[in-house]
C-alpha cells in the first residue's frame, strides 16, 4: 500500500490528462447526480460521489458502436474492427463497478470473444476508489461487492488529507512511478485505517435482505411458476428498460445497419438494448416469444439471480441500486423483490442448504468475428409466393463447412442480417442453399436480389443435429411449413449416405398444395423403396389439386409404422406445431430422448452474446437451434 | 430513375416542412436520391405524377378527406410528417371542447363560413405507409425514413419510451428534477432532445403501442401533480390516441 497526499494525487491526474497518449476520465457532477466523463482537470474529479448516472461500462460497451463499415460501390468492401487509437484511464470506479466489469469479462469472453469490448478493456486502466457516500438504494455490501481485492490497476481509499493506494496490477503501479509525485509506503496506521473503513462500507447500506442473499438463486427456481406473484410485481411496469439500461451487468444489443445517403455505403452498428422492451424477443414474422410483461419482468429477475448464476456462477447484481432509483413506479428494486419473494415460500427449511456454486468452466475459442465473408447468389429458384431457395457461393472459394441443422446469418447491406437455416446437406460441396421466407426487411430484399448480386455470410452458428449419432438409428421426420428447410439438410444428407441409417420416413405437412416446398424433390421419393414419404395439407381450395392426406401434420403420424424402441424423430415446424406433434409421438411411445427438435428465436449475434434468443437459461443459437426434447422439455419458455 | 416526391400540408403550422427544407447540406444528397415534383414551401412547380407524398398536419374538416384521397390514388407511398399528421397532435386538444364554440373562438362572427370536425390523424382518413413523428419532426429522422423507403425498408420506429434515450444520454430524469414528464409512455426517436436540453418530453410523438397510462398517471401524481394536471399532460399530444375523436 502507498500514499500520495491529496495535492499530490491531484497533480498525477493533471500529469495523465496532459499527456496525450491517454483518454482520461473520470466521476463529475453533473446537477445534482454524477456521472463518468472526460476530464479537463482533476479539480473536476468528484471522488466522494454515491453512484453515478451510468456505470462506467459505457467505455467498454458503448451505448452506440459501429461493427463495419461497407461500400457496395466499387468492388464491394466491408471493413470490420480497427484498435481505438488512445487507451483509457478511468478515475473512481467503485467496488461494485469493478466487480461487474469483472462478470462482463467473462460474458464477452464465453465461447468467443468478443474483440470490441476487450480491445478497449484490456488497454485501459482503472483506477478505483472505495465508496464514501452510499445511495440510499445501494446494496452492494449485502451482495459481497462493497469492496474489492482485484480487478483494478490502483485502488484509492480517502484519508482525508491523503489517498491510501492499493497497488493492484503491475500497469498501475508503472502508471503510479512513472506519473506520481512524492508517494510513501504506507504505514501500519494507515493501513490499519484502509482496514477500518472498508469494515465501517460494510454496514452503510440502508437495504437490507430478510434472508442471505445466497440464496437468491433456490428463491428463484422456487418461484418461476408463481405467475400472480409476477403479475402483481409486474403490474406498473412502463416497460421504459430504464432499469436494464443503467445496469452495470446488463450487455444485451440490438444490430443494424446504417446507410448513408448515397445508399450503397453505410455501417453496421450495435445498440444496447433490453430484455423489459416489448419487442426484444420478437421475430421478423411477428411472433413474440415473450410477450407479456410479467414474462419479460421475471425474465430480468431470472437472467441476474438464476441463468448466469448457473452459467458462470456468479449472481449478476452487485447491488449498486441503479435500477431501484431509476424505476418511477418503484417495482424494480431487487431487494423488495427477493424479500417478497422470500416471505411467499412457506417452506424455508427446504432453502436452508442454499444453492451449491456450479462447477462452471469458461471456455474461450478464438473471436467473434461481425464482419460477414462476401457471398454471391449462384441461383435463385422460386418455390411458392413467399419462399425461395438461393444457392450461395462463398467468393472466397471456401467451403461453407457446415453440419446439417446449421443456421448462417445472411447480410443485405444497408438492410441487416437474418438467420437462415441451411437446407442444404454438407455433402454438397462448393455451393450451398437457403430457403427463405419472404418476411421481414432483410428477406423481402433478398426476393430482390438476382443471380450475381452479393451478400454476407457469417456462420455457420449453432449446434446442428449429430448426423454420425443417427447413424444406424431408424430416422422420422416431422416437417411443418418452412420446418422442412432445416430438416432437408439432414434428410438429404442421410439419403447421400443412406447406406448407414436405418428406415427413413419423411411426414411433411403445409397450409394448401401451392405453399408446399421442394415438389418436385419430394414427389420423387415416391419412386424410391427406401424412403417413406407422406405429405398433407391443412386445407385444399377449390381451386388447387390434392390427391393426398387432408388436415394437419399429427394426422399423418397413426399412418405410419415405426418401432417406438429404434426410431428417432426430427421434428421442425411453426412455434404452434411442437407440443402436438411431441405429445403424438409420445402416444406412440417414443421416448424423450429420441426426439429431435429444431427451433426457431430473434437469433441475431449467433455466438449467445445479444441475449435475444434466450429460452430461460439456453441460448438458441449457441446451445440450439437443434435440441434433444429431453434436455429442453423442462424449459418453460422453449414449447 | 430517380423517384418523384411531393409534400402536402393540412391543418398544421408547416414547421416539419421547414425541416425538411432546412436539411442543409444534405439536401443536395437527398436530391441525388429522389426528384421533388412538389413542395409549395420551397418552388413554384408542381405535379401530380410522383411516388412518395409527404402529408403534413391532421385533417380537421370533411372536404379534405377528398385532397387526401387524391393524394392516396396517386401515391405509391404515403408518409405522414409531424404529430399533426402522424397522432393528430395538438389540433386534436379541440377535440375536447365543443366544436361550434372552437369555431366561434376562431372565426368570431363568420363561424358559420367555416366547416369542421374533430380534428385527426392521416391515417383516420386514408392508409399511410410510414411515419415521422414529431413536432417537428427530426431532420435525421426523416433522413433515415427516405433512406428505407428507398432501399425497401421497413422505416425503424422505436416501440419503447423515451426514457431508453434518455438513460442512454445520462440524462437526469425529469421527474429527479421535480418536473413532470410523459417520456415513460411516449414513443422514443427523438434521441430524448428536450430533456437533453433539461426540459421534459411533452408527448409529441404520440403513445407507444402498449402504454401503461394508469401507471404513468399515478407516477405523475406520485411526485406531486394533480389529477387534473396530470389529465392535462396526456391531452397535448395524446387526444386522438387516448380516444377523444
Amino acid at each position: 500500500m502507498r500514499i500520495i497526499s491529496k495535492e499530490d494525487f491531484a497533480e498525477f491526474v493533471n500529469t495523465l490528462i496532459a499527456d496525450n497518449s491517454w483518454n482520461v476520465v473520470g466521476v463529475k457532477s453533473k446537477g445534482d447526480k454524477f456521472t463518468f466523463g472526460p476530464l479537463e482537470s482533476a479539480s473536476e474529479l468528484r471522488l466522494d460521489y454515491d453512484v453515478t448516472l451510468l456505470p462506467p461500462k459505457k467505455y467498454f460497451f458503448p451505448q452506440r458502436e459501429t461493427l463495419f463499415t461497407y461500400d457496395l460501390a466499387g468492388g464491394f468492401s466491408a471493413k470490420g474492427f480497427t484498435a481505438e487509437a488512445k487507451p483509457t484511464v478511468i478515475i473512481g470506479v467503485h467496488p461494485y463497478d469493478i466487480v461487474a466489469l469483472l462478470h462482463m469479462d467473462e460474458i464477452f469472453a464465453e465461447t468467443k470473444s468478443d474483440p470490441y469490448y476487450f480491445e478497449k478493456r484490456n488497454s485501459s486502466i482503472i483506477i478505483g476508489v472505495n465508496i464514501q457516500k452510499m445511495s440510499k438504494w445501494c446494496f452492494a455490501p449485502l451482495m459481497g461487492c462493497a469492496t474489492i481485492d482485484h480487478g483494478y490497476d490502483l485502488m484509492l481509499t480517502d484519508l482525508g488529507n491523503r489517498y491510501a493506494i492499493n497497488i493492484g496490477s503491475q500497469k498501475g503501479e508503472e502508471l503510479l512511478e512513472k506519473h506520481a509525485k512524492n508517494v510513501t509506503n504506507a504505514l501500519a496506521r494507515d493501513i490499519q485505517l484502509v482496514g477500518q473503513k472498508k469494515r465501517e462500507i460494510m454496514n452503510m447500506a440502508q437495504q437490507k435482505f430478510d434472508f442471505p442473499p445466497e440464496l437468491i438463486p433456490e428463491l428463484l427456481s422456487k418461484s418461476y411458476e408463481k405467475s400472480a406473484f409476477w403479475e402483481n410485481h409486474s403490474e406498473k411496469c412502463l416497460a421504459c428498460g430504464s432499469c436494464v439500461l443503467v445496469c452495470p451487468t446488463c450487455y444485451c444489443f440490438d444490430v443494424k445497419d446504417n446507410p448513408d445517403l448515397s445508399l450503397s455505403r453505410g455501417e453496421r452498428i450495435r445498440t444496447w438494448d433490453g430484455c423489459l422492451l416489448e419487442d426484444f424477443a420478437k421475430i421478423a414474422s411477428g411472433e413474440n416469444f415473450r410477450p407479456t410483461k410479467p414474462t419479460r419482468y421475471r425474465h430480468r429477475y431470472f437472467k441476474k439471480g438464476k441463468y448466469l448464476f448457473d452459467r458462470f456462477g456468479f449472481i449478476s447484481c452487485v447491488g449498486c441500486g441503479r435500477c431501484s432509483s431509476n424505476c418511477l413506479p418503484d417495482i424494480a428494486n431487487p431487494v423488495n423483490l427477493f424479500n417478497d419473494m422470500y416471505h411467499q415460500i412457506r417452506d424455508k427449511e427446504m432453502l436452508a442448504s442454499g444453492t451449491a456454486s456450479p462447477d462452471v468452466k469458461i471456455e474461450t475459442e478464438g473471436n467473434i468475428d461481425y464482419v460477414p465473408r462476401l457471398a454471391t447468389i449462384v441461383k435463385k429458384v422460386p418455390m411458392t409466393i413467399n419462399e425461395t431457395l438461393f444457392e450461395i457461393r462463398l467468393n472466397d472459394g471456401s467451403e461453407l463447412g457446415h453440419k446439417p441443422g446449421q443456421f448462417v446469418e445472411i447480410s443485405v447491406f444497408g438492410i441487416g442480417e437474418a438467420p437462415i437455416s441451411v437446407s442444404s446437406p454438407p455433402t454438397k460441396k462448393g455451393t450451398f442453399e437457403l430457403c427463405v421466407r419472404k418476411v421481414g426487411n432483410v428477406t423481402s430484399k433478398l426476393h430482390t436480389l438476382n443471380v450475381g448480386d452479393m451478400v454476407g455470410v457469417r456462420g455457420p452458428f449453432g449446434t446442428g443435429f449429430d448426423a454420425d449419432f443417427l447413424k444406424g438409428k431408424d430416422l422420422l421426420f416431422v416437417a411443418g411449413g418452412l420446418g422442412l428447410a432445416p430438416l432437408r439438410s439432414l434428410f438429404n444428407y442421410v439419403l447421400d449416405k443412406r447406406e448407414d441409417y436405418g428406415r427413413v420416413i419423411l411426414l411433411y405437412g403445409c397450409k394448401e398444395p401451392r405453399e408446399l416446398l421442394f415438389g418436385d424433390e419430394l414427389f420423387a421419393l415416391l419412386k424410391r423403396d427406401d424412403v417413406e414419404f407422406k405429405p398433407t395439407v391443412n386445407w385444399c381450395p377449390e381451386n388447387e389439386e390434392w390427391t393426398g392426406n387432408i388436415g394437419v401434420i399429427t394426422t399423418l403420424i397413426p399412418q405410419v409404422d415405426f418401432d417406438p424402441e429404434k426410431t428417432w424423430a426430427i421434428v421442425c415446424g411453426p412455434p404452434v406445431m411442437y407440443k402436438f406433434v411431441i405429445a403424438d409421438l409420445k402416444t406412440r411411445k417414443v421416448p424423450d430422448d429420441h426426439i429431435i427438435l429444431s427451433l426457431e428465436r430473434r437469433m441475431k449475434c449467433g455466438v449467445g452474446k445479444c441475449g435475444h434468443c434466450q429460452i430461460n437459461q439456453i441460448y438458441v443459437c449457441k446451445d440450439g437451434p437443434v435440441f434433444n426434447y429431453s434436455k429442453i422439455k423442462g424449459v418453460p419458455e422453449a414449447l | 430513375m430517380k423517384p418523384k416526391v411531393a409534400f402536402f400540408d393540412f391543418a398544421g403550422c408547416e414547421g416539419d416542412q421547414l425541416q425538411v427544407a432546412n436539411l442543409e447540406e444534405e439536401i443536395l444528397n437527398l436530391l441525388a436520391q429522389v426528384k421533388v415534383v412538389s413542395f409549395r414551401e420551397v418552388m413554384k412547380e408542381h405535379s401530380d405524377n410522383y411516388d412518395i407524398a409527404f402529408i403534413e398536419g391532421s385533417c380537421t374538416r370533411l372536404q379534405d378527406e377528398d385532397r387526401l384521397k387524391q393524394i392516396r390514388r396517386n401515391a405509391k407511398i404515403v408518409v405522414a410528417i409531424g404529430s399533426c399528421a402522424t397522432i393528430g397532435g395538438i389540433n386534436c386538444i379541440r377535440n375536447y371542447k365543443d366544436l361550434d364554440e372552437v369555431r366561434r373562438t376562431v372565426y368570431g362572427e363568420n363561424a358559420k363560413l367555416f366547416d369542421t370536425y374533430a380534428a385527426r390523424p392521416i391515417d383516420a382518413v386514408i392508409p399511410v405507409d410510414a411515419y415521422v413523428h414529431g413536432c417537428p419532426i427530426d431532420k435525421d429522422e426523416f433522413l433515415q425514413v427516405v433512406k428505407s423507403l428507398l432501399l425497401g425498408k421497413k422505416p425503424d420506429i422505436p416501440t419503447y419510451p423515451v426514457c431508453v434515450e434518455c438513460k442512454k444520454n445520462e440524462n437526469i430524469c425529469a421527474f429527479e428534477r421535480g418536473q413532470f414528464c410523459v417520456g415513460p409512455v411516449t414513443r422514443a426517436g427523438c434521441n430524448s432532445c428536450c430533456v437533453n436540453e433539461g426540459t421534459v418530453c411533452w408527448g409529441c410523438r404520440g403513445l407507444v403501442d402498449n402504454p401503461n397510462e394508469n401507471a404513468h398517471k399515478e407516477v405523475l401524481i406520485k411526485y406531486g401533480l394533480t389529477v387534473d394536471d396530470a389529465i392535462g399532460k396526456f391531452r397535448l399530444y395524446f387526444g386522438w390516441q387516448e380516444g377523444k375523436r
